[in-house]
Order: C-alpha cells, then structure tokens, then sequence
C-alpha cells in the first residue's frame, strides 16, 4: 500500500500563510489521525493531499512520487467528507458506483462490487433509495461504500462523524476501527474529537496553528507529551495546570506554587532539579488524583470541592487550589460535601512540567 | 386554532371573478370566433348562436392538408412552413441559450477571475436594451456586414444550394433569428441560473473531482442535473419569447424563414381583416408554448438537492 511523505508543506492563502512546513512520514497501511482545534490546518492538509488545493510550497510524496501536481483523479485516492457530499439525483447504487462508471469498468464487475461494499457497510436493503430518503446513519455509510467501492490505496477522511449523534457517533465510530482493520489501505484521518483520535488512530498527528506540535502513539502522547497544548488537548477531562516554582530542598526536589508544595519523585524529580528556581507548569490529569485523607502534604494537594458533577461511575469535581481552579475525576461513591477541603493524592509517576515561557515539557 | 370553514366576503369571489374572466376570457373568445365564419363575427349578434366551421382552420392549414378545401381556390397561407420555422428557431435557440448560458453561470460563479463581478452584473444589464433600439443596427450589419463574398468558396456553396440574389448574408436565414434571440435572451439565463448554481454544494463537485470526473464530467453529470429545476425555468423563458416574438423576426427573416406571429398578421391588409383565420391560427400557435410548458414544469421540483449534504 503506499506510503505517503510530507515534506515541508506550505499553505498560503494571498499573504496569509496557514500552514508552516509540514513534514509527515507515515507508514505503510497506518491510520494516521490528524487532529487539532479548528483552524489549525489539519483539514487544508488533508485537502491538499487530496488535491483539493493546490500546495504554495513543499511536497507531497506517494511511495516517493511527487504528486502535488497531480488531479484528484489521478492521485488513487478516495475520500470520505464532512458533509457526506452525496449525489441527491443517483440512488445508492449509483452513488457507490460512479467512480467505476467513470472508470468505466465491465458492469458485472460494478455490480458485484457495489453488492460486495454495500454488504459490508449493510446498506443491502437501500440500493435504490434517493439520499434524500435516508437517515444521517445512512448516508455517513454510503459516503463510506461510495470510497470504499474505488479500491484505491489510500483512504481519506474529513470529520466524517462530526455531523452524527453522539450515540450513532460511538457506534460509527467502533464500526470504522473494525473496518480499518479488514481492508488494508493507509487511511488519514481529519477530527477535531480527541476521542475519535485516540481510539482510532495508530498515529496521532497533533496540529495548532500551522504546525504539527507532536506526532506518535496515541500512548505516547498521552502519557510523555511534548507540550502543554498536547497535554491540555488530549485527555478528558482536560490535564490541570498549575503554576510553580521549582525549589531544591535537600536531596529532594519540589515544586511550590500558590498553596501546595509537591515532592518530586524519579524521572522528573531528576530533570527538574537541573533547573532549579525555574518557573515552570505544573500539569496533573484528573484522573492521577485519587482521594486520600491520610496523604502526606508533600505528596497531596489540599482542593476546596465547589462543583461535583455525577457521571455515573465516575464524579468530576470542580475544586479550588488558591486561585486556580482543578477537576478532579474520583469514583462516585467517594464521601464528600461540597464546599468541604479534602486532600487528594498525586500519583507522582504521572506528573508533568512544562517551561512556562515556552510551554514546551521539561 | 380549528379549521372552521371560514364565510369570505362576496366582493373576494367577484374579484376572484373577474379575474378569472380577464384572463380566460380572451382565450375564449379567440376560441370561439376561430370556429364563426366572418360573417358571424362582424355580425354584432355576439351570441353562441352560431353554425360551428372548421372553414378557418382549413384555410390556415391548406399547405399541409391531405385535401383541398372546397371554399379555397388556392392556397394563399403557409402555415405549415411558417410553424416549423417558429419550431426550429425557437428550439435551436432555447437549446443554444441554455448550453450557453448554464456554461457561462457556472464560470462566473465558481471560477475567479479578474473582473467577475462585474460581468456577472452587467449581463443583465445588456437585457435591458428593448429589441426596437436594436433592430436597425441588427438589420443593418445582418444585411451588409455578416455575408460572405458569392464568389467564395463557402459563400458560392450556400449561393448554389439556396439560390438568392447577391451575396449570401445572414438577414433572411433561420441563424439570423436564432442568434439575435439568443443573444437577447442570454444574459437573463445566465443569470437566473447563477443563483441555481451557487446552491450546489462544493463538496458535491469536489467528491466527484476524487471518483475520478474531469471538468465536464462534474459539470454535465453533476451540476447540470442539480440544476434541472432552473434549467426548465429558464428554458420556458427562453422558448416563449422566442415563440412569440414579432418585431426582430419581422425585419430579419424573409418569405422562406417568417415565423407564425408574422404570418397571422399577414392576414391583415388595407381591405379586409380576415378575423376568423386569425383566431384559428391564434389558436394553434398557442399549442406548442403549452406543450413544452407542462413537459418543462414537470421537471421544477423543489428539493432538488435534497440529502446531498448533512445541513
């Protein structure tokens, strides 16, 4: 299947330039994710790969052949957008088959092959319905038979379940990761959802502003993000932060803020004590504090709870550490009263800090 | 709120009426008196007591009759002639226009280029000449500049093929009218189907782009039959002017090429205003605009694109 290289990859729109060099590698039959806030650039990305823009700068390699001046149609690629973009006057069989009616292939050869795709994605029953006559369910899976029926190498995807309910969205979403597995295409994936992201993607491309911030595993960049927009994008609920200071005390290495002072332990404990006095942020995901009133203070924060909010088996909290604000994600059946002051353990293998100039982790 | 039948003022239906009267009305009569001899007609006994003749109806289509009518002794109206060429040059054109125009909205709207505004605007301002301030400069330069030199190659052809005195030119022909009454008609199609055509979903365009269309395939099997509805629109527009028209096809076309408006009024002379011939031919010069209003109405469906998009 082919592999698909950015190098350097420049867009401008007049004297705007939106994206600054984009340099991707990925791998053979990989389920890249592209992700990001909106505007980020992600989505020009993915339309200049397409062949949907045209590139101010760089280039893009399929098995290390500059195509970036190439039509869509001759890119061998198929696409799946937003907005479906389905044709209202062809029935489902017919919007499935125009790329082979274009490519005007035998029409045993189509028929088969629109049965074949459209039983995959079970739309069996609806090959002669109009669009119009269809449910969001439905056309997202034409939109999806319509790509899949072109057999091309590499598979795009505009935020294709941004416009679903969230229940068909979760269900959508666990049938396209079943998918991903049978069919062996290299599948780049466009989603502002870091959900969507993490539990599809074999790579996880992270994009703000115009620039890639941190590429990888959807564990690598959970765990050893290289950013605190990395760390605050991904995750739910989002990482807190907290400013500090760093200070040696002895052997130990801490970091001081506004109302708590935490001891630093193992692998940050030692990068941080290489840059004592620094201001740095502290960042802690909800779910690395767990509560525990017996905690030592240096190894706690002391959190005034001002909102609990029940999800079932888990609460998020909503609590206050001096002026910042920090949630907390605790099991449900914790005891506690709003407005009381608990302390709560931090799991010290999962702290991180970022300089707080640059952001960037430490 | 019930649906309770709700008691209208009288006065509402006496307008309702009147209207119907004022519209239908006219029809009516034409239909009536293309059925009277002449006699009856001028008689003043404007009654429906009358004896029924299908007299007029036979003397409009004495040149494609099996029969000769036994009231004529020879055959002074080409009807049939003058029909087809009312059917050839409304249909070439109104295909013309449409191709055209449907080509040119589509630039104007999803191309850019330099200067797009302001052709998109000043094409419908070419629309509002009235056809009189055209109609000598178009005679003139169709009669003297548009020929071709008789002693050429092409213009020789068409000099032996169709006979004519002098140079061949384009005044007298079926394209002389079909090109005038194209360029009329243009930019109001260009412009109705602008706005049909900026409803078309880019996406719908670039998805075809991936499925492997070129440019006049995403034009002819995608945009195109998303515009149906503002295609039969513009193409009832198109073919009832360029049924109907008068004043353009009376300097330009000659005995061979005059359409069915110029013909009727050939049966108006200084001596006897033939009104019973008048009306039959009235009469079947309206078939064919109905005709193709119902087959081209048929296909304004609202929804057009219905389900293309997730809204």
């Amino acid at each position: 299947m082919p592999r698909i290289r950015l190098e350097g990859l420049v867009k401008r729109y007049g004297a705007v330039e939106v994206l600054h060099g984009i340099d991707l590698e990925m791998a053979d039959n990989e389920f890249t994710v592209l992700v990001g806030p909106s505007g980020c650039g992600k989505s020009t990305t993915l339309r200049m790969i397409a062949g949907l823009e045209d590139v101010s700068g760089g280039e893009i390699y399929v098995d290390d052949v500059p195509v970036s001046h190439l039509e869509p149609k001759d890119r061998d690629l198929a696409m799946v957008f937003q907005d479906y973009a389905l044709y209202p006057h062809m029935n489902v069989a017919q919007n499935i088959s125009f790329a082979l009616r274009l490519a005007k292939r035998p029409k045993a050869e189509i028929d088969a092959k629109v049965r074949q795709v459209a039983g995959m994605v079970g739309l069996t029953d609806f090959l002669d319905r109009k669009p119009g006559a269809l449910s969001g369910g439905q056309r997202q899976r034409v939109a999806m038979a319509r790509a899949l029926a072109k057999d091309s190498g590499i598979f795009l995807f505009d935020e294709p379940l941004s416009n679903l309910d969230a229940k068909l969205r979760g269900q959508m979403r666990a049938e396209l990761a079943m998918m991903s597995q049978q069919v062996e295409k290299s599948m780049i994936y466009v989603t502002h959802d870091q959900i969507e992201a993490m539990t599809l993607a074999d790579r996880i491309v992270v994009m703000h502003d115009g620039y890639i911030q941190q590429q990888g595993t959807p564990e690598k960049l959970f765990k050893q993000p290289a950013n605190k927009f990395v760390a605050g994008f991904l995750g739910m609920p989002p990482m807190n932060f907290l400013n500090c200071q760093i200070e040696a005390r002895g052997a130990d290495t801490f970091v001081k803020g506004d109302g708590f002072a935490l001891r630093l332990r193992g692998e940050i404990a030692a990068k941080a004590a290489r840059h004592a006095r620094k201001e740095v942020t502290l960042g802690v995901r909800p779910s690395d504090l767990s509560f525990a009133g017996d905690a030592q203070p240096e190894d706690s924060l002391k959190l005034d709870v001002k909102v609990s909010e029940y999800v079932g088996a888990q609460s998020v909290l909503l609590c206050a550490c001096g002026d910042a604000s920090v949630t907390v994600e605790v099991n449900s059946e914790t005891p506690m009263a709003l407005g009381e002051t608990l302390v709560f353990e931090v799991n010290p293998a999962r702290v991180h800090l970022f300089d707080r100039e640059s952001e960037i982790a430490l | 709120m019930s649906h309770a039948p709700q008691k209208q003022n009288p006065a509402f239906y006496a307008v309702i009426g009147l209207l119907v009267f004022m519209s239908v009305g006219p029809v009516l009569l034409m239909f009536v008196n293309s059925f009277k001899l002449d006699v009856d007609i001028l008689s003043g006994t404007s009654g429906l007591l009358f004896f029924p003749t299908i007299q007029n109806y036979e003397t409009a289509l004495c040149d494609i009759l099996w029969y000769e009518p036994d009231h004529l002794r020879f055959c002074q109206l080409k009807f049939g002639g003058a029909f087809i060429n009312s059917l050839v040059i409304a249909i070439i054109s109104t295909v013309l226009t449409l191709v055209l125009g449907a080509m040119a909205a589509y630039g104007l709207v999803r191309f850019r280029f330099m200067g797009r505004d302001t052709v998109s605007t000043t094409t419908l301002l070419v629309r509002m000449v009235p056809p009189a301030v055209l109609l000598v400069p178009v005679f003139g330069l169709w009669n003297n500049q548009f020929c071709l030199d008789q002693d050429g190659f092409l213009g020789g052809w068409i000099k032996d093929m169709f006979g004519g005195r002098g140079d061949p030119c384009l005044a007298g022909t079926h394209s002389g009218i079909i090109l005038i009454y194209v360029a009329m008609n243009l930019p109001f199609v260009i412009w109705i189907l602008q706005s049909f055509i900026v409803q078309v979903p880019r996406s719908l365009e670039e998805a075809a782009r991936v499925d492997g269309a070129g440019p006049f395939q995403v034009f002819f099997k995608v945009v195109l039959p998303l515009i149906k509805p503002g295609l039969a629109a513009a193409a009832i527009f198109t073919f009832r002017i360029a049924w109907n028209e008068y004043l353009l096809a009376s300097a330009l076309s000659d005995r061979d090429t005059k359409t069915v408006p110029i013909l009727i009024v050939n049966n108006m002379s200084e001596f006897n205003v033939e009104w019973g011939v008048i009306m039959a031919t009235g009469m079947l010069l309206a078939i064919p605009p109905i005709i193709f209003t119902l087959l081209a109405s048929r296909q304004i469906i609202t929804g057009m694109t219905a389900g293309a998009v997730k809204g």
